[in-house]
């Protein structure tokens, strides 16, 4: 038995051993890295612990600094092999039939060890700021007093512990940010703090206001926008109804517009992707004063979501919001989106946005893109788009009139039909704590794909299991008067006054979500046809069919609580609704819609 | 309209802004999407998905930009074979050199511990049961490591009771393999002084004539295999394909139909199942295609053959992992499961530049994921699949299930915890061994004796 297992010693190697130990080191240090950038950002708000606060009763040992950077401290008396462990030098002695012992687990906690830094004019050199772990005070030690012997070949930066030098190598010159100004910089987060405060980027923003591309970022998830994301659909909603107000043909464009300002500040540099044309700049930042942008992102919360600085952006880009009495092209650009539309649907889904941005579908549909794209649509496309795929022309059929308008869309991201809204908000809350991992470092293949998994089974585990499941067989979209819902129930029903509130909206656009409206993600041009039939589809009345389609059972009520819930992290969901409440009437008088802000207004209540 | 087309730079310019995690998980929905589309046979949506993945998916990123590369590829291969010229034509100039392939075996025993855990295992179940024994021969169904050999010979040089005459018979297709194998046993051999035979035999598995094993009486038989015997299984849909072509020739479309809607219960019971204990074997997943048997006629036949040698000891190693489904999108999910723990070892192991780790990704694994993902029939060989399955094939076949040396155990996790990645684990599961990446066994050891 000895024999064995000296061989296996052999053959697999000392040295692997040792190599991977320097593996494991630098595995741990490379995390703690990462983390210590995203500490530093709350740092401010808390103040952490002095490091080597050691507990009073813990042994102290004070090493020299040759046994402390001593790699094998054991060492075998008849081979003068070295070890950095006790165990293993026993282990070891096994093999030369030596007396050997190991330490036995006790039950009891061991006595806790804290190490003083060799160096005297060192604070850990004090005991009572002792290090408690034998790697830590020598990492310590090697980067305050050691000599930094490993340099990187790129950026020429020294290090003295090897670990930190390969973290640094991994990344080094792979991730760089280079702003307008001509500033480079490789943390992201330098990046966007500099870019904040930049010049160069004044100007920038000053040429264009906005862009798509930042749409995309949000839509796939920037850390920060899911909850921004959805927390500002509230008020565009409720645009739209005020618009539709106002003007019966319906100034949609207008609707989609907003949907591009809210998040980030303005891109330049190397986000700057310019796909919005002139036309979709917004016009007149005037229109909506600065109340809107405090309407989408009250300071205090601001401040919960993002860099302070970035606050400044995005106020500015809020301003920019719906423009009450702004002439827009309304659906008179359906023809044109029509022609578009395989270009559209067939090339780019930044291409398609722009479509998509003409119309209130459009609205629509990022609302959901944005409640459920975010938060992993997969495990319901697994099986919608396959569903989709069999369905073949018709897929994005969310049927009957208003479920058509979706068609348009159809072409493109992702068939959010079956997102069972009902696994929203789990997978909400679930997102915005992996977005905030996600700063941290990135995720394991393993790690994402249980993710996506996991939105699967909170999906079907819940109520509305039934509602994915019945995809296997048929479109229930396309059968039934519910799925006219889409875009009916609240928005621009005939009977807007009445009962329609806010979860009828939330209900009736993650019903959207749940028909197939949105059909293959990639349906190329089979579906300019439809089009073409549904541009004369002013949201006409038949969208106003359902306002049955009332009950919760997509679990929106908890959207919109984690909505809130994000939205203002601090604030009771009460005192949120009542904010909402009053941004409503203010805006409505701003924008003389009072009829929609009553439904609204009254529907407070209802709100979860 | 022409300001509605995007003005500049590449058509989807927000993918390249995505974080890691938020490309992993669009890269997935896109993988699963695109695999969609390709079972469904929508090739021109399917276009689409992979055009939207090559924006995002790189062979030298983060871990699932990697293994979106790969299984892009072979899904673009599995739609490539729709045209067997175009196929051909483009993989004519390809070479495959056999010292390459040495070279990236040799990486993968190096950069992984699976293969050191399942030889010292191997090693110690057939130290014990050769305990007293004279004249031990070994076939090797197999070889490319001789690492394994040389361990042996030390540890049976070591041997109370002095060693045995030692023979070990390799099987392998490429004489190059066999040769430095019998050059660096024999050398060692003779170091050490153990009276010691090689007998390669230049032999695909499935063709391998049991005669050339030239098993004697009298000697102690040990048969080792070594990620290799699912190879064996890759004949049987081929004959029940083209048996139950004629048979079915009607029903075929109410098959297709069948097939597809599987497809689509399988996606979402997959991942479910998965996320609730990590795995769950489908039972079914052999025998849920009504094309696919229940009992495999060459994997049997060749199980029946090497009982009838009645060796003394079998040990075999096995990928753990189920990728031999009858659907694509069964074997696609099950693969990118054990795949991203695959690339997630080498992630969080290796530095991402090295050459050898770029090699391993794509010669080793790239090509299994092509071969699970493309191939059908005789050609997809890595028929991984779970050791519950095994058990009930090697039961089947009288071979009866023995516990692994506890010591052997023992070693295997001393040698697991030296690698000082606590993501490496060993499972015990009634004697037999899973080694795993986190939760998630990705290789299966498992010894067998002769039932009479």
């Amino acid at each position: 038995m000895a024999a064995a297992s000296s061989s296996s010693a052999q053959v697999f190697g000392n040295r692997e051993l040792e190599d991977h130990n320097q593996m494991k080191q630098q595995h741990s240090t490379t995390p703690t890295n990462i983390s210590s950038t995203a500490q530093a950002a709350s740092a401010q708000k808390k103040k952490r612990n002095q490091p080597g606060t050691p507990n009073p009763d813990a042994e102290v040992i004070a090493l020299s600094p040759k046994t402390l950077m001593a790699t094998n401290r054991f060492i075998c008396e008849v081979c003068n092999k070295g070890f950095q462990r006790e165990q293993n030098l026993q282990l070891h002695r096994r093999g030369h039939n030596l007396p050997w012992k190991l330490k036995q687990k006790t039950n009891k906690e061991p006595k806790r060890k804290v190490y003083l830094c060799p160096e005297p004019t060192c604070v850990h050199h004090d005991p009572s700021r002792a290090l408690g772990d034998l790697t830590g005070i020598k990492k310590h030690y090697s980067r305050k007093h050691g000599e930094k012997k490993w340099k990187c070949e790129k950026c020429s930066k020294r290090y003295a512990v090897q670990s930190d030098w390969k973290a640094h190598s991994k990344t080094c010159g792979t991730r760089e940010y280079r702003c307008d100004c001509g500033t480079l910089f490789s943390r992201r987060d330098s990046f966007i703090t500099h870019r904040a405060f930049c010049d160069a980027l004044a100007q920038e923003s000053a040429r264009h206001p906005s862009n798509l591309s930042t749409i995309g970022g949000n839509l796939y998830g920037g850390s920060n926008t899911p909850s921004l994301g959805l927390s500002q659909l509230g008020p565009q909603i409720i645009s739209s109804l005020q618009d539709h107000q106002n003007n019966q043909s319906g100034d949609v464009l207008r609707l989609g517009t907003p949907l591009h300002h809210h998040h980030r500040p303005p891109p330049a540099g190397q986000f700057d992707h310019h796909i919005l044309s002139p036309n979709f700049r917004p016009q007149q930042p005037s229109a909506m004063p600065s109340s809107a942008a405090a309407f989408f992102l009250p300071g205090d919360q601001s401040n919960q979501q993002y860099h302070h600085d970035q606050d400044h952006h995005q106020q500015q880009s809020h301003q920019h919001g719906f423009l009450p009495n702004k002439p827009f092209h309304g659906l008179m650009q359906f023809s044109e989106l029509q022609s578009n539309a395989s270009n559209v649907n067939n090339n780019s889904p930044s291409g398609a946005m722009l479509t998509l941005f003409k119309t209130l579908a459009n609205l629509l549909m990022s609302i959901n893109y944005h409640i459920i794209s975010l938060t992993l649509f997969f495990s319901g496309l697994l099986i919608s788009n396959h569903f989709s795929a069999e369905n073949g022309t018709s897929a994005g059929g969310g049927g009957g009139g208003a479920g058509e308008g979706p068609n348009i869309f159809s072409g493109h991201i992702v068939s959010s039909d079956q997102m069972s809204a009902g696994a929203v908000p789990s997978l909400y809350s679930g997102a915005m704590q992996s977005n905030h991992a996600s700063a941290v470092g990135h995720m394991s293949a393993t790690a994402l794909l249980q993710k996506a998994a996991q939105m699967g089974s909170t999906s079907s585990n819940n109520s509305t299991a039934s509602l994915l499941r019945t995809f296997g067989t048929s479109s229930p979209a396309s059968t039934g008067p519910n799925k006219a819902s889409f875009v009916g129930s609240g928005l621009f029903g005939a009977d807007q006054n009445d009962q329609s509130h806010l979860q009828d909206l939330m209900n009736s656009f993650t019903a959207a979500g749940n028909s197939s409206i949105f059909g293959t993600p990639f349906g190329g041009g089979t579906e300019e046809p439809k089009l073409q039939q549904n541009s004369n589809l002013p949201m006409n009345s038949s969208l106003g069919g359902s306002d049955r389609f009332t009950r919760d059972f997509l679990g929106v009520g908890q959207i919109v609580r984690s909505v809130s819930g994000g939205f203002a992290s601090k604030r009771s969901s009460e005192q949120q609704q009542q904010q909402q409440h009053q941004q409503m009437s203010s805006l409505d008088s701003e924008s003389n819609a009072a009829p929609s802000s009553q439904s609204f207004g009254g529907s407070g209540g209802n709100f979860q | 309209m022409t300001s509605l087309s995007p003005s500049l730079g590449s058509p989807y310019p927000w993918l390249k802004e995505l974080k890691s995690e938020e490309r992993g998980l669009y890269l997935i929905h896109l993988l699963l999407t695109c695999a969609n589309h390709v079972a469904s046979g929508s090739l021109e949506n399917a276009n689409l998905a992979l055009e939207q993945i090559s924006q995002l998916a790189s062979p030298d990123g983060d871990t699932m930009q990697r293994i979106a590369a790969y299984f892009t590829e072979a899904l673009a291969d599995r739609i490539l074979k729709n045209w067997p010229g175009l196929h051909k034509a483009l993989n004519s100039t390809r070479i495959s050199l056999v010292s390459e392939e040495i070279l990236v075996r040799k990486v993968f025993f190096e950069l992984f511990p699976f293969l050191k855990v399942a030889f010292v295992l191997t090693n110690q179940a057939i130290t014990e049961a050769i305990e007293g024994e004279k004249m031990v021969h070994i076939i090797d169904l197999h070889s490319t490591e001789p690492a394994q050999w040389v361990a042996l010979l030390q540890v049976l040089n070591a041997r109370p009771e002095g060693p045995p005459h030692l023979r070990i018979t390799a099987v392998h297709q490429q004489n190059e393999v066999l040769d430095h194998m019998a050059h660096r046993l024999i050398e060692e051999a003779e170091k050490l002084d153990i009276p010691f035979q090689f007998n390669p035999i230049v032999s695909k598995l499935e063709n391998l004539d049991m005669e050339k094993l030239r098993v004697k009486t009298g000697e102690a038989l040990v048969v080792s295999s070594v990620l290799q015997l699912h190879t064996l299984l890759a004949f049987d849909d081929e004959l029940l394909r083209k048996r139950s072509l004629l048979a079915s020739k009607n029903l075929n479309g109410t098959h297709f139909s069948r097939v597809l809607q599987m497809n689509q219960s399988t996606l979402a019971e997959l991942l479910e199942k998965d996320l609730v204990n990590g795995y769950s074997p489908s039972p079914d997943s052999a025998s849920s295609s009504p094309l696919s048997p229940t009992t495999s006629v060459k994997m049997d036949n060749f199980l029946n053959g090497l009982w009838g040698l009645s060796p003394k000891l079998m040990v075999i190693t096995e990928q753990d992992s189920n990728h031999n489904g009858s659907t694509l999108m069964e074997r696609l999910l099950e693969a990118l499961y054990s795949y991203a723990a695959l690339f997630d070892c080498l992630e969080s192991t290796v530095s991402r530049t090295p050459l050898e780790r770029l090699k391993v990704e794509k010669m080793l694994f790239g090509e299994e994921i092509k071969n699970i993902i493309a191939c059908e029939g005789a050609e997809r060989k890595e028929r991984h699949e779970k050791l519950d399955k095994w058990i009930q094939r090697l039961d089947s076949a009288g071979f009866s299930n023995l516990p692994l040396s506890y010591f052997g155990m023992l070693q295997a996790r001393r040698l697991l915890q030296g690698y000082g990645c606590d993501g490496y684990k060993i499972r015990e599961e009634n004697g037999n061994v899973l080694i795993c990446w986190q939760d998630r066994p990705l290789y299966s050891v498992s010894a067998w004796g002769c039932r009479k």
